[in-house]
């Protein structure tokens, strides 16, 4: 693991901002991991708030809901981050903002109705990855464990940070829906020792004992990257380690982020799908860094245009999501997705530096956090030497970057790896 | 608006090739003092002619082979810098010249440049001296003479007439010996930079040097005459060769447990060679023979993955 610059604004003064009234929302069908959603939807519908316009297809899924009353204008592909174009649904919004109340009491519910409630709000993991909540929260049998992340250890970032600052309480009753979900033994909330503003609340939270919660405990980790990685993160907590090829419920222990704590109490107390969400807008290319509560959909330009943020200079990167894993824009038709958790605007880029001989000097060895060999599979993946990758166990690389971020040679590591990583499957 | 797309991270910590071969040259600063300071004008003229053959032996390699020239890495300087100080001071230029040629040109480029090549250029260049020049090449001036009068080395001393050299000496560097190899007090600061700033790995130097403290107490205590273990530790070309050459990241092991085995080969070659062999000194044959084994030492210690059970160990 390794320590990064944190790039963090004013950290114990974070304040977010709200833009909830844009004029268009660019909806892609796949804002998760697994299979795209299904359209619902015509051309020239009228939708109200929160109308579930997509819907699950398959195991592993998640419904997808309109953000604002308005009109679909179109079915055309979009920009995505991650799939460069993807089907979407574009809507133009009509203002109107809906107002949510608690309709129901959530103490009544079993776990099969807090599950089913968190299925149909289209609730995602919100750290990054955006897989089905209600996927995750399903099959574990004999969870003793329940992580709550709120490492957040991407340098730049402050949401989960100035989430955990506002909402504690509201983040708090969405633990307590879990937890009677997947009945853990214990509770352990880990934050960063960068996060230490937070951490009054959060053990007068653990200690009030107001929440029905089981036995639950802080901990204030180290700031490291990639802590806040799910196999980095419970090994931290607990010495357990997530075996090759396994998943996290495997050793005992869920991992949810603070976010998708969050969103599952707004989906079960207020009826409210997961339509919005809070947006780190940081970087030196941006006048003032900020954490906005945006519509899902809501696109870059749009924000630009609304001098929601307003740029310094003009930018020479646009980064979705951190620097170590987040993913280069090339433009600004962009929108907002459910597991986007911010957008740096770098005016100089950092990696100027091309590729140069590798030294093999082990460095990508030492730090990687998955203990592979980096450089081997960048020397293979030039040869097109795609079969040895698999034996030198290529799939249980995370991506994290760290490897490319040490490299003194300068080689784009990551960028090797993800290229094996499309031969093999390809291969397959 | 113009913008840069590439792949992850967008993060890059500033250290590049250049960096780790100025710093390993800003390293030997001290070596370098030591040997002016001691061997006078030899000292500049012979780490002037290695250090300006071998820079211009690479950029001429590289204008041959049509490639960008690789001068900006500064590894050749540190090639010539290194190759310098494990030469005797009266090393004739000629000498100098056909060595960092050797060094640059057979040592690395022939196997494709800096990163490609197996053995320490600096160190194969003085092996191939060795062999032409067996006779310039084991005669050592003494320190601060002004009329280049030879002696013996401390290491050769103790094997062939169980002389042994005040420590202190040995410490300071008032001995013969290579250029840049006698004082041990100037290796170390170097040293302790290097690890102290990342630049060479601890494991590699720390493993060879506690190989041959071990193996120096042991044989204290049997006789006598075998050296103390100080003296084993600061004499000869051992704490240059731990800190300077068995840390060259191309020709040693990518892998921390391979690290370790260099080390701890490197250090029982070099004892061997010092009680057992016709030579006084063996830091340079351990390394080289250690650099050979590097491909194999890798391919056997692979770590395993984070959260693998021990089955899926050894694959290769």
């Amino acid at each position: 693991m390794i320590r990064l610059k944190e790039h963090k604004y004013h950290q114990d003064d974070l304040r977010s901002q709200r833009f909830l009234n844009p004029q268009v929302l660019l909806l892609p069908l796949s804002q998760h991991t697994g299979k795209p959603s299904v359209c619902q939807v015509k051309i020239g519908q009228e939708i109200d708030e929160a109308q579930a316009i997509a819907v699950e297809d398959g195991f592993i899924s998640a419904r997808l809901h309109s953000p604002s009353k308005g009109k679909v204008i179109s079915l055309d592909k979009v920009n995505h981050p991650n799939l460069k174009r993807a089907a979407a649904v574009t809507i133009q919004c009509i203002t109107e903002n809906k107002r949510y109340r608690c309709l129901r009491d959530p103490a009544k519910l079993e776990r099969e109705g807090l599950l089913e409630i968190i299925k149909d709000k289209g609730i995602v993991g919100m750290g990054g990855a955006a897989f089905p909540s209600y996927v995750k929260l399903k099959p574990p049998v004999g969870i003793d464990t329940l992580i709550i992340n709120g490492c957040e250890c991407e340098p730049f970032l402050t949401t989960d940070y100035c989430l955990m600052l506002e909402n504690l309480k509201e983040i708090f009753l969405g633990i307590e829906i879990i937890s009677r979900i997947i009945k853990p033994k214990r509770i352990i909330f880990a934050i960063e020792e960068n996060k230490k503003g937070v951490l009054k609340q959060l053990n007068l939270f653990v200690s009030m004992r107001k929440f029905n919660l089981p036995q639950i405990k802080s901990a204030v980790l180290k700031a490291r990257y990639p802590q806040g990685g799910e196999k980095q993160l419970i090994y931290a907590l607990t010495g357990r380690k997530v075996n090759s090829g396994k998943l996290p419920f495997d050793t005992g222990c869920l991992v949810h982020n603070v976010a998708t704590c969050f969103a599952v109490y707004e989906a079960v107390y207020l009826d409210k799908p997961l339509i919005e969400r809070l947006v780190s807008f940081c970087g030196d290319g941006l006048k003032e860094p900020k954490n906005v509560w945006v519509k899902i959909g809501t696109t870059l330009s749009e924000l630009l245009e609304k001098k929601i943020i307003e740029l310094k200079q003009e930018p020479k990167k646009i980064i979705c999501g951190g620097p170590m894993m987040g993913v280069a824009l090339a433009g600004l038709d962009y929108p907002v997705l459910k597991g986007t958790g911010g957008f740096i605007f770098l005016s100089k880029i950092p990696l100027s530096a091309e590729e140069t001989p590798c030294l093999k000097c082990g460095r990508c060895v030492d730090t990687c956090p998955m203990n592979l060999l980096p450089l081997e599979y960048a020397r293979a993946v030039k040869k097109e030497a795609y079969s040895q990758l698999e034996s030198l166990s290529l799939s249980d690389c995370i991506e994290c970057g760290c490897c490319a971020y040490v490299c003194p040679a300068k080689i784009p590591l990551t960028h090797y790896i993800k290229t094996g990583k499309y031969y093999v499957a390809k291969s397959k | 608006m113009l913008l840069k797309v590439n792949s992850s991270p967008h993060l890059n910590q500033p250290l590049d090739t250049r960096g780790i071969m100025i710093r390993v040259a800003a390293a030997l600063i001290p070596a370098v003092a030591a040997s002016i300071y001691f061997f006078g004008l030899a000292a500049i003229r012979v780490i002037i002619i290695c250090v300006s053959a071998s820079i211009l032996t690479e950029a001429v390699i590289m204008l041959l082979r049509k490639k960008k020239t690789t001068l900006g890495d500064c590894s050749a300087l540190v090639t010539g810098l290194l190759l310098a100080l494990i030469l005797p001071p009266q090393t004739t230029g000629y000498a100098a010249i056909i060595g960092s040629v050797f060094a640059i040109a057979i040592g690395k480029q022939i196997f494709g440049g800096l990163g490609s090549n197996i053995f320490n250029p600096a160190l194969i260049a003085r092996a191939f001296l060795m062999a032409a020049y067996p006779k310039m090449l084991t005669t050592f001036a003494s320190p601060r003479s002004v009329d280049a009068v030879s002696s013996a080395t401390p290491l050769a001393l103790r094997k062939f007439s169980h002389n042994f050299t005040p420590l202190w000496d040995l410490f300071t560097g008032k001995v013969s010996g290579s250029l840049g190899e006698t004082s041990a007090i100037c290796l170390i600061i170097g040293g302790a930079y290097l690890l102290i700033k990342k630049i060479a790995d601890w494991r590699l130097s720390l493993s060879m040097l506690s190989t041959v403290t071990l193996i120096a107490f042991i044989a204290v205590k049997i006789n006598p005459i075998n050296g103390s273990v100080l003296f084993h530790l600061f004499s000869g070309g051992l704490l240059l060769g731990a800190f300077f050459m068995a840390t060259d990241p191309v020709t040693t092991p990518a892998t921390k447990k391979g690290r370790y085995i260099f080390g701890t080969g490197c250090g029982i070659l070099i004892m061997i060679i010092r009680y057992f062999s016709g030579l006084p000194e063996g830091v340079m044959y351990s390394i080289l023979f250690m650099n050979a084994l590097t491909p194999s030492i890798n391919r056997y210690t692979h770590p395993r993955p984070f959260g693998n059970k021990a089955s899926g160990k050894g694959e290769k």
